[in-house]
Parts: C-alpha cells; structure tokens; sequence
C-alpha cells in the first residue's frame, strides 16, 4: 500500500495543503461570486414579480377609470338632454304666458279705451244739452225784452 | 527525437520549503486558485441590475448550475446553502485546473536542472494528490449530506442492518461501494488527464506541428466533460444520501 502510495508521489502533507486550497477557494468564490450574482438575481426577479403586478395594477385602474369615463359622460349627457329639454318646455311655457298677458292687456286696454270714449261722448252730450237749454232760455228772454 | 519525454506517475519536486516539497502541480494549484479569486472579486464587486454582456455570461454560469442543483437537492434549502457553492466550486476548479494545463505557453516556463527540463507548471490533475484531496472533499461531503439530512442512526442504518442476513450483507456490500468511490472518484480524474497529458507530449515529440491541435481540442473537451463529470457524481451521490432508507 506505501508503495502504491510512493509510485503515485501521494504525500499527506500535499495532501492536507490541496485540501485547504480548496477550501479556501470555496469560500472566496461563494464571499466574492455566488453569493452577490445570486442575490443580485433574486432581486431583479423580485423587482420583475413586482413590476409585473404593479402593471396589473395600473392595467385594473385604466380599466376602471375607463368605465368610470363612460358612466360619466352618459350620465352628463342625459342630464344635458333633461336640462336642454327642461328649458325648453319652460320657454314655451313663458311665451305663452307673456302672449296671453299682452293679449289680456290689450284687451284691457282696448276695453278702458272704450269705456273713457263712451264717458266722453256721454259728458259732451250732457254739455251739449246744457248749452242748449242755456241758449235757449237767453233766446227766449230776448224775445219777451222786445215785447 | 530531440529529447527523451519524460513521464513520471508522481508530481515533479520543484523545491523543498521547510521540508515541504513543493511540486510544479502545487505551485500551478495555488496559481489557478488565485486567478480564480482575483477574477471572482473582479466579476462580483459591481454587479448591475441590468447586467452587461460579461455579466450576463457570469450569471448564467452560476445561475443554470443553481437551479440545476437545487432542482436535484428538490429544493431543500439548508442542503442546497453549502451543496451548491461546494460542487459549483469543484466544476469551476477542475475546468481551470484542465484549461491551464493546456495554455501552449505554461508548459515552456520552467527552468534546466541535471539535463533535465523542470516545468514550473504542470497540468494540476496529472497529481494524484489532488484528485484524491478532492474526492475526499466529495467523499466527506456526500457522508455529511446524509448524516445531516437523516440522522446519524437512521443514515448508519443504511449499511448495517440486522432486518434480515440478505439486508446486513447489502448494507457491508453498500457501505464498501461507499469508500469505493474514493477511488474511483480520484482515479478516474487522474487517469483522463494524465493519458491526455502524456499523449500530447508523445505527439509533440513525434510531430510537433499540425497534428497536436485537433488532440488539444479533444482535450479541451476531456477537460470539460471531467470537470462536469466530478461536480455532477458528487451532487448525485448526495441526493443519493439524503433519500430515505427502504
């Protein structure tokens, strides 16, 4: 067996060298490689996880914001249409309103009109009957004078 | 022939450093180790969420590994946590250790000792030091994996059992295959790039050019598939452990 160990130039002390060699080179390139690549990979597969998920995120509140957009501008648009048909309604109302109290008016006024001439014609009647009646009475007194 | 190519099963002395002997396979060991640490610190210090086209590259040298693991470990966390840097680490060590022993101009820097040409470098895994260092890391590992996750008595209770004679002579048969792997682990490594290191010097010696390529890329590809082979039994014979006894 020493023999076989002599023939291969197997000696313990290179041996224990070549097993503290390896050793060391263990743990210089898991400090100094393995251990930062592989950290550095779990965090970009960490930030990718993340940045995937935050773009579901954004892509549910487009989403939502979308359909909000819609419920809105339906929403408006009715009440656009209520408004333009509510003012409508109400200017018609108003015009026939205005028409019926200017047509009452003019009827008033017509009616007033109507009524001051009649008192007119009446009054200058009465005058004139007066008038008559005095003229009369100075004829008729002129009359028995000569006499 | 130029010169007589020389093979040796064990690894080149280059120098003794109280009284340790330092082999041209330890001094490349500890040259690849430090490339790999200085390049690690480099490629991790800045890392950017969104990564450029090195980083791209570095992530997923690591992250398809990672999921692979922990998709075999069935997303045990605790087991995954040191599993994965170990066997991450021992394809990454083995695949430079094969790569640098092939670089045309490692194999030049060295220096003429007696007549004879010492490489200061020398392709790590034609050491049998190392791939036995390494299957121990691995042995001890698979071991630990299973201890942890089932217990002691219980992943004891794997190899010696009393159920039945049948069942006690399985467990002893288990448990040799266990130990086995040591060597299989080791010598599998050991053999495929020492073959292929000795298989490009006899070409080189023969035919120094044209011919070498095409064996360089197959052993680029040796290179490969052994390193993958190292980190993939290891992270299989601990998924092995960790599974219930029957």
């Amino acid at each position: 067996m020493s023999e076989l160990f002599h023939a291969f130039g197997i000696d313990w002390r290179l041996l224990i060298l070549q097993v503290i060699n390896f050793g060391i080179l263990v743990g210089a390139l898991w400090f100094f490689l393995y251990k930062p690549v592989l950290s550095m990979l779990r965090g970009r597969e960490e930030m990718i996880a993340k940045g995937v998920k935050d773009a579901q995120a954004a892509e549910e509140i487009r989403k939502d914001v979308e359909e909000k957009k819609g419920e809105i501008l339906k929403s408006a648009e009715t009440e656009a249409h209520d408004v333009v048909t509510a003012a409508k309604q109400q200017g018609s109302d108003e015009r026939g309103k205005i028409l019926k109290d200017a047509e009452e008016r003019a009827a008033k006024v017509a009616k007033d009109a109507e009524l001051r001439a009649k008192e007119t014609e009446k009054k200058a009647r009465k005058d004139a009957e007066k008038e008559i009646a005095k003229l009369s009475i100075l004829a008729a007194e002129k009359v028995l004078e000569k006499k | 022939m130029a010169k007589e190519i020389a093979i040796h099963l064990e690894p080149t002395v280059l120098t003794h450093l109280f009284g340790l002997p330092i082999t041209n396979t330890l001094l490349s060991t500890i040259v690849v180790s430090a490339l790999l640490i200085v390049s690690a610190y480099f490629l991790g210090r800045n890392l950017k969420l969104v990564p450029g086209k090195l980083q791209a590259a570095v992530e997923g040298i690591i992250e398809f590994p990672y999921s692979f693991v922990r998709e075999t470990l069935e997303y045990d966390k605790k087991l995954v946590a040191w599993v994965f840097p170990l066997v991450m680490t021992i394809f990454i060590f083995v695949l430079t250790a094969n790569w640098f022993g092939l670089l045309p101009f490692i194999g030049a820097i060295g220096i003429e000792d007696h007549g004879h040409f010492l490489p200061f470098f020398y392709p790590i895994n034609t050491d049998l030091n190392v791939t036995l260092a390494l299957s121990i890391i691995a042995l001890l590992a698979i071991e630990t994996a299973g201890i942890i996750t089932l217990g002691a008595l219980r992943y004891g209770g794997k190899f010696v059992t009393f159920k039945s004679p049948l069942a006690f002579a399985v467990g002893i048969i288990e448990l040799f295959s266990e130990l086995a792997r040591l060597i299989s682990f080791s010598f599998r490594l050991f053999g495929n790039i020492f073959a292929g290191k000795v298989l490009i010097l006899v070409v080189f010696s023969f035919v120094p050019l044209l011919v070498p390529v095409p064996l360089l890329a197959f052993e680029l590809f040796v290179g490969f598939i052994q390193a993958a082979i190292f980190a993939l039994l290891t992270l299989f014979f601990i998924k092995i452990a960790v599974a219930e006894p029957h």
